[in-house]
């Protein structure tokens, strides 16, 4: 298990509360988030989690509470953006220009020397099997191609902290492997990754620490074998059982909630 | 400096708008024979006008000469201030793809990116005539300075205008936001002004062509002094010139000096619009919710074509934007209805029941008719695979469209008795109004799947799809057409009664069954293409 609270903190929230109207999005979540965590972000449906990573990124502004990534407060926005990479749930693409286009587009608006960029797009189009079509207009993409331009969007910078929301969706088995490889390899070079997804399998793969959201509240968090050991079952637990005890309507929150470990 | 990296920014983000907007119109063939129609238009206009300019240029001997030069130069910048706020609220208002643009640089990047764009679009449509205009003015007058001055003059006024003005428009869209209320209201209320505007503008161009109202004298109380001193800076240097005052340096001075200011308000605003959202622009309407599930009211809700019927009209209650085509008509109403209205006091009544159903069979037809498989396009996938047939789905469609129209034709009608038409030929129009309308519904759902429109404008804030101009246009003219003739044959029946004659009785029964034949089979062809449509 790599870095496990230690060293410098790349997500700190304190009180993160956010209200639409009358519907609280988000109640109260606290987060703290080592350097190099890939952090598994779970919950249900209308949970909160795109709610916390617009927060987080800077794009919505809390109603309370306060957050900050890799010291720099979220409210600083020219200080948040180069060192954040956000894949959002829709792909944030024109439609008017080709991927290659789109991504040189992105490298430039990020002051990326124009030889890093053609040297770092062109590699991650191959790898991303995009290489074929890169000249094609994002219009005639299927969504999985719009879905990989997207994410090579949001890494194109080398953030220090990475957001991704259900980056996976819409992809092929490859190019979701080929995410999950990259997810541990950004890692590796001391990356984070918050990342939200639905699908266990590719946490419990790649995820350091979990946290789960339910209702707007961190209803538990840890390493994916603490979390699945909070289920006692008697045998051999998943980290779907644990997922469907802390999110079910009659679940003992107030016991949960206390696992959030200071 | 973040200045310098922000202007850096704002120009690549203005290049990269530039090109989408560009590669948008020329998308589809269609649109590009839209735009080389306009270009040969604007084209002999601005010949025509470069010529008048250069016969100008020749005659004119100083600046107090041009018509209408004091009240043009205070007029110019407030015109260019609204032409922004409107865009504003129209298309500039939000960046697309804002997630990644928004964490990827400062807010007043995108706000300079943005407005370079906006203006680029429009130098790109009204740049090439102004400047032949200005050419032609200049040889005319044989002063060759001119450009230049003239561009030195306009460029701090439009700077201040682009940055006040769109700081003004996202103050607009931020109360909207923060008050939904208003926004319904506004909405409504908008709508309603851009009528009376359309219509004011038909007015008053009718009544300066005819009545002669002494303009200059009205104009001239809006002269502001100032102005007019700045504005003839583009003078220096030609016979023109005046004698230059320091008040035309003050305001030149203010315009630079308010440009910055207004760049910074502006990003402050819009920094507010983009980053709270209280509950998204189409939150708003979701939070309000809907209490119980979905029923039709009585007569609509016994067969399954009302209650389709009842669901259009249900959602066009709630997005209202998605009838901002509708305005077209006053472009037709405006001359020809003034015009109509004069002199024709005695027969005020037939005037009444007349337009009431003129407009009632447009409303019949172009309110729901005329893009059935562009409004419904991301829904088709579902409705083609359900059970009901096709023809329900038309059905559905016409009868939401004769149920805006056919109360209006009534009220009209009955109206009409009040303005001194006789009781019984009330009745006789009423239902003579009813039957049009039910022609001019089936009439349309024809057209409107014959050349259908999918993709979204952007209007008022909201994304919504509108028929085909021409389709419109084609509609307009038939169904104007048959109505008026409808109409006269109404007239014709209730005072005269059924005809023993031949001539007439022939002609009435040709025009029923033209009319019956034509919307019928209109009809029927909307069914076949709702039947055999297929998505590519
Ligand atoms: N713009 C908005 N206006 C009003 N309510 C909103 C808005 N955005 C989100 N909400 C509400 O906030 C709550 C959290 O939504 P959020 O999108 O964060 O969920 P999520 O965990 O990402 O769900 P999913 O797994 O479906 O993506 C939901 O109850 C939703 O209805
Ligand atoms: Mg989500």
């Amino acid at each position: 298990m790599p870095s496990k609270r230690s060293g410098p903190i790349a997500i700190e929230a304190i009180d993160l509360t956010k209200t639409y109207r009358s519907t609280v999005a988000l109640d109260g979540l606290s987060l703290s988030i080592a350097d190099g965590t890939v952090y598994g972000f779970l919950g249900p449906n209308g949970a909160g989690k795109t709610t916390t990573m617009r927060l987080l990124t800077g794009l919505s502004q809390p109603t309370s509470g306060r957050a900050r990534i890799c010291g720099r407060d979220i409210t600083n926005r020219r200080e948040l953006a180069p060192a954040v990479g956000y894949l959002p749930e829709t792909p944030p693409l024109y439609d008017e220009f080709s991927a290659r286009e789109q991504l040189e587009y992105a490298a430039d608006l990020r002051d990326i020397p124009s030889e890093t960029a053609d040297k770092r797009i062109s590699e991650y189009l191959d790898q991303f099997g995009l290489a074929g079509d890169e000249h094609k207009r994002i219009s005639a993409y299927s969504k999985g191609m719009k879905q990989k331009t997207a994410f090579i969007q949001s890494i194109l910078h080398d953030p220090q902290v990475l957001f991704l929301d259900e980056p996976t969706s819409g992809l092929d088995p490859r190019a979701a492997r080929q995410i999950r490889q990259s997810i541990t390899d950004f890692a590796d070079d001391g990356t984070t990754v918050f990342l939200s997804t639905h699908i266990l399998p590719v946490v419990e793969a790649v995820a350091d620490e979990v946290g789960v959201l339910f209702d707007g509240k961190l209803v538990a968090e840890g390493s994916p074998d603490e979390v699945k050991s909070r289920v006692e079952t008697g045998g051999e637990s998943t980290l779907e059982d644990a997922f469907l005890a802390v999110t079910s309507a009659d679940a003992p929150i107030s016991n949960t909630a206390g696992a959030t470990d200071e | 400096m973040t200045l310098r990296r922000d202007v850096r920014h704002g120009l690549r983000i203005g290049r990269a708008e530039f090109v989408r907007s560009i590669r948008g119109y020329t998308k589809e063939t269609r649109r590009v024979i839209g735009i080389i129609f306009s270009v040969l238009f604007f084209g002999v206009m601005t010949l025509f006008l470069a010529s008048g300019a250069y016969v100008a240029g020749r005659s004119v001997q100083s600046a107090a000469e041009i018509p209408f030069f004091d009240p043009a130069t205070t007029v110019l910048p407030a015109a260019l201030l609204v032409l922004v706020v409107l865009r504003t609220f129209e298309r500039i208002g939000d960046i697309e793809a804002s997630e990644f643009v928004l964490t990827t640089v400062h807010p007043r990047a995108v706000v300079i990116g943005l407005l370079v764009a906006e203006t680029s679009r429009l130098v790109l449509w009204f740049g090439l005539p102004i400047a032949a205009f200005v050419a032609a003015f200049t040889s005319g007058l044989g002063a060759p300075t001119l450009p230049l001055s003239a561009a030195a003059v306009l460029l701090p006024l439009v700077g201040w205008a682009t940055v006040w003005g769109y700081a003004l428009g996202i103050g607009f869209l931020r109360v909207l936001q923060y008050l939904p209320g208003i926004r319904r209201m506004l909405k409504i209320v908008g709508g309603a002004l851009v009528l009376v505007f359309v219509a004011g503008s038909q007015f008053v161009g009718q009544a300066i062509v005819s009545e002669d109202i002494s303009i200059g004298s009205l104009l001239s109380r809006v002269t502001f002094a100032p102005l007019v001193d700045y504005v003839s800076l583009a003078f220096v240097g030609t016979p023109l010139a005046r004698p230059s005052s320091w008040t035309a340096a003050v305001v030149a001075l203010v315009l630079l000096a308010l440009t910055p200011v207004g760049l910074a308000v502006a990003t402050r605003q819009a920094t507010a619009l983009w980053f709270t959202d209280v509950g998204s622009r189409s939150a708003t309407a979701q939070s309000k919710g809907s209490e119980s599930g979905f029923s039709a009211p009585k007569p609509l809700a016994l067969a399954q074509s009302g209650r389709i019927a009842w669901g259009h009209l249900v959602r066009g209650v709630r997005h209202p934007q998605q009838f901002s085509h509708l305005i077209t008509i006053i472009f037709f109403i405006g001359p020809v209805g003034t015009s109509a209205f004069q002199g024709l006091d005695d027969y005020l009544g037939l005037v009444v029941a007349g337009t009431g159903i003129g407009l009632a069979t447009y409303l019949a037809g172009a309110t729901f008719g005329l893009n059935p498989l562009g409004d419904e396009r991301p829904q088709l996938p579902f409705l083609l695979l359900t059970a009901t047939t096709p023809r329900t789905l038309v059905r559905g469609r016409a009868l939401a469209g004769f149920a805006i129209g056919a109360p209006v034709a009534v009220v009209a009608s009955l109206g009409s008795i009040a303005f001194g038409t006789k009781p019984l030929h009330g009745v006789g129009f009423a239902l003579g109004g009813v039957v049009m309308c039910l022609a001019a519904t089936a009439f349309a759902v024809g057209i409107g799947t014959a050349y259908p429109i999918y993709e979204e404008r952007e209007f008022w804030g909201t994304e919504t799809v509108v028929p085909s101009t021409l389709v419109l246009l084609l509609y307009i003219f038939i169904v104007g057409g048959g109505t008026t003739i409808g109409y006269f044959t109404t007239l014709y029946l209730v005072s005269e009664g059924i005809p023993t004659a031949v001539l007439p009785g022939v002609l009435i029964g040709l025009y029923g069954l033209v009319t019956a034949g034509v919307s019928y089979g209109s009809y029927r062809y909307a069914i076949r293409r709702y039947r055999t449509y297929t998505f590519d």
